[in-house]
């Protein structure tokens, strides 16, 4: 075998292996994906949107509580987490910019990022569902809202800073004070980049499960008291997945499926958001 | 030592002995600059790369206190005042001191709206005004023919030197007394160059100018005055026509006939 023939016979391996490695990850996604989607759509019917959650062998059961007791904390989540962390990254970017201060939020936003969202459960448990001595709507949106803080934060902070600076100075230079210039302008130029932000923190809270446990914990019927145990879609998974009863696996299943075509939807949305305003570029 | 006419006119601007140092520098970056703007005139600044022209330019509008820790020294008289005190109210004198940029820089918003920006700024809210002079603004920028029928569009669709003309459109609308133009044509073609240039010098009627250019030919085309700029310092300041034909410092001949720069 020449120098070349060896050459071109790694590179056949590496390209084989390469390939092989990137066909199997994708192949365990589209089993996942289609496992849920053949399990999610044969179980879906117009009684999970009637019927709350009712024992098992009760032809009347639903994910009606389920639903709304997820809709409530996302809502409140984002209540919370999207003016935090449109602020938060507006300051870093139009005035901690590069400052030690701002650099110090960026590494712990990033660590934040990266924490173990049970670890926020726990954190919230200790500071308001202790004190409060029972599980509320409250403690599982506050959990939900810091872990979209950073998320938001970030790509906030990130947009900003693609604002061209001589647009900024060119509405200085128009006699505007900062705050208008980055309310009428610098907002204005980054309002793709930053709702694409506010979906993905959306989509990042969506699928929690871990600190839902401990804070709004689960509940199988239908509440919007914010100050009681509330269900949401994850913790209800968990629970109907696992017990032994075949109505409520069933059920487990198409509030994965749901919960699943959220998620990917708001991802697939996200992505668009950007794609258009980068071609109208 | 430099050579700086006195100017007979009545002035806009007058530098005197200014210096100005960046955060961190050293030495100034411009060095006891002493000199008259023209009202109602169009004064050119020239010189090599790095001469200072940009910096002295952004001084008339204070745009370097955007950046903190940059000084100034000595003084700019505007309207009876130097405009370098520490009680300068710098919203108001960049209403007064408008500027145009290198690069177009349209708002993303309608071209309505990026002409009307200055003026909400200024608190005018009357919707007939407002569009009054949205359209004579436009008109005295020469853009209203080309833009006059979609003045709800995004002021982003329009080519370079639309862009650059309805910034023109949006510096004039607030009616300044002084306009300050860093290098308006260096990112646009031969014919939009023409244009700006045919608006410049209709607008010296009403405003007086300062623009800063790398085009020596621009200078000579638009100008009444000249300076020339190296390393810091203004080595001439003159009549346009007589700096570029006889310049009395050596350095400035030098420059205009191409033996550096």
């Amino acid at each position: 075998m020449t120098a070349v023939q060896k050459r071109v016979f790694i590179n056949k391996v590496a390209l084989t292996l390469s390939t092989l490695s990137a066909l199997i990850a994708l192949g365990f996604l589209f089993w996942i994906l289609g496992v849920l989607v053949m399990k999610g759509i044969s179980a879906l019917n117009w009684n999970i949107f009637i019927f709350d959650g009712a024992p098992p062998g009760n032809p009347e059961s639903g994910l009606k509580h389920a639903l709304v007791g997820q809709a409530i904390l996302i809502g409140m989540a984002t209540a919370i987490g999207v003016p935090l962390g449109i602020l938060a990254g507006t300051y870093l970017s139009e005035y901690g910019k590069n400052s030690k201060l701002a650099h110090t939020i960026r590494d712990i936003s990033d660590i934040m990022m990266s924490a173990p969202s049970i670890v926020i459960g726990a954190f919230v448990y200790a500071i308001v569902v202790m004190p409060m001595g029972h599980f509320s709507a409250w403690a599982g949106a506050i959990a939900l809202g810091i872990i979209m803080i950073p998320v938001i934060l970030r790509t906030t902070d990130d947009m900003l800073q693609l604002v061209p600076g001589e647009l900024r100075e060119a509405a200085f230079a128009l006699g505007a004070p900062k705050y208008k210039v980055i309310l009428s302008v610098v907002y204005r130029g980054a309002k793709a980049g930053i709702l694409t932000g506010v979906l993905l923190g959306i989509a990042r809270v969506g699928g929690e499960t871990a600190p839902l446990l401990f804070t709004s914990f689960n509940d199988n019927f239908f509440t919007t008291d914010l100050n009681e145990a509330m269900p949401s879609l994850t913790v209800t998974i968990f629970n109907y997945a696992t017990s032994p009863y075949e109505d409520w696996q069933q059920l487990g299943w198409a509030a994965a499926f749901i919960l699943s075509m959220f998620i990917l939807g708001l991802n697939i949305l996200g992505r668009l958001i950007l794609l258009a305003t980068k071609k109208r570029k | 030592m430099a050579s700086i006419i006195d100017i007979k006119e009545e002035c806009a601007l007058h530098v005197r002995d200014f210096e100005f140092t960046y955060k961190g520098a050293a030495a100034p970056s411009l060095k006891k600059i002493t000199m008259p703007i023209a009202k109602h005139s169009i004064t050119a600044l020239i010189g090599p790369s790095g001469c200072g022209k940009t910096t002295l330019l952004r001084s008339f509008n204070r745009m370097h206190d955007l950046y903190p820790g940059n000084s100034y020294a000595g003084e700019i008289e505007f309207e009876g005042r130097n405009i370098l005190g520490a009680k300068e109210d710098l919203i108001h004198l960049r209403t007064k001191i408008g500027m145009i940029f290198q690069k177009p820089t349209a708002f993303p918003m309608s071209i309505f709206d990026n002409v009307a920006y200055g003026m909400r700024l200024q608190g005018i809210k009357n919707k007939t005004e407002l569009s009054d002079r949205v359209e004579k603004a436009l008109k005295d920028a020469a853009i209203w023919k080309e833009v006059g029928d979609r003045l709800k569009h995004d002021a982003n669709g329009l080519s370079g030197g639309q862009q650059q003309r309805l910034c023109i459109a949006r510096a004039i609308a607030v009616e300044p007394e002084v306009l300050l133009f860093d290098e308006p044509t260096s990112a646009l073609d031969p014919i939009s160059t023409q244009g700006i240039e045919r608006l410049v010098i209709e607008l010296k009627e009403r405003v007086s100018i300062i623009i800063v250019t790398h085009n020596m030919q621009q200078a000579a085309r638009v100008s009444d005055y000249t300076g020339f700029m190296y390393l810091g310092e203004l080595i001439e300041l003159g009549e346009t026509e007589k700096l570029f034909v006889t310049p009395k410092e050596k350095l400035t001949q030098e420059y205009i006939t191409g033996k550096f720069g």
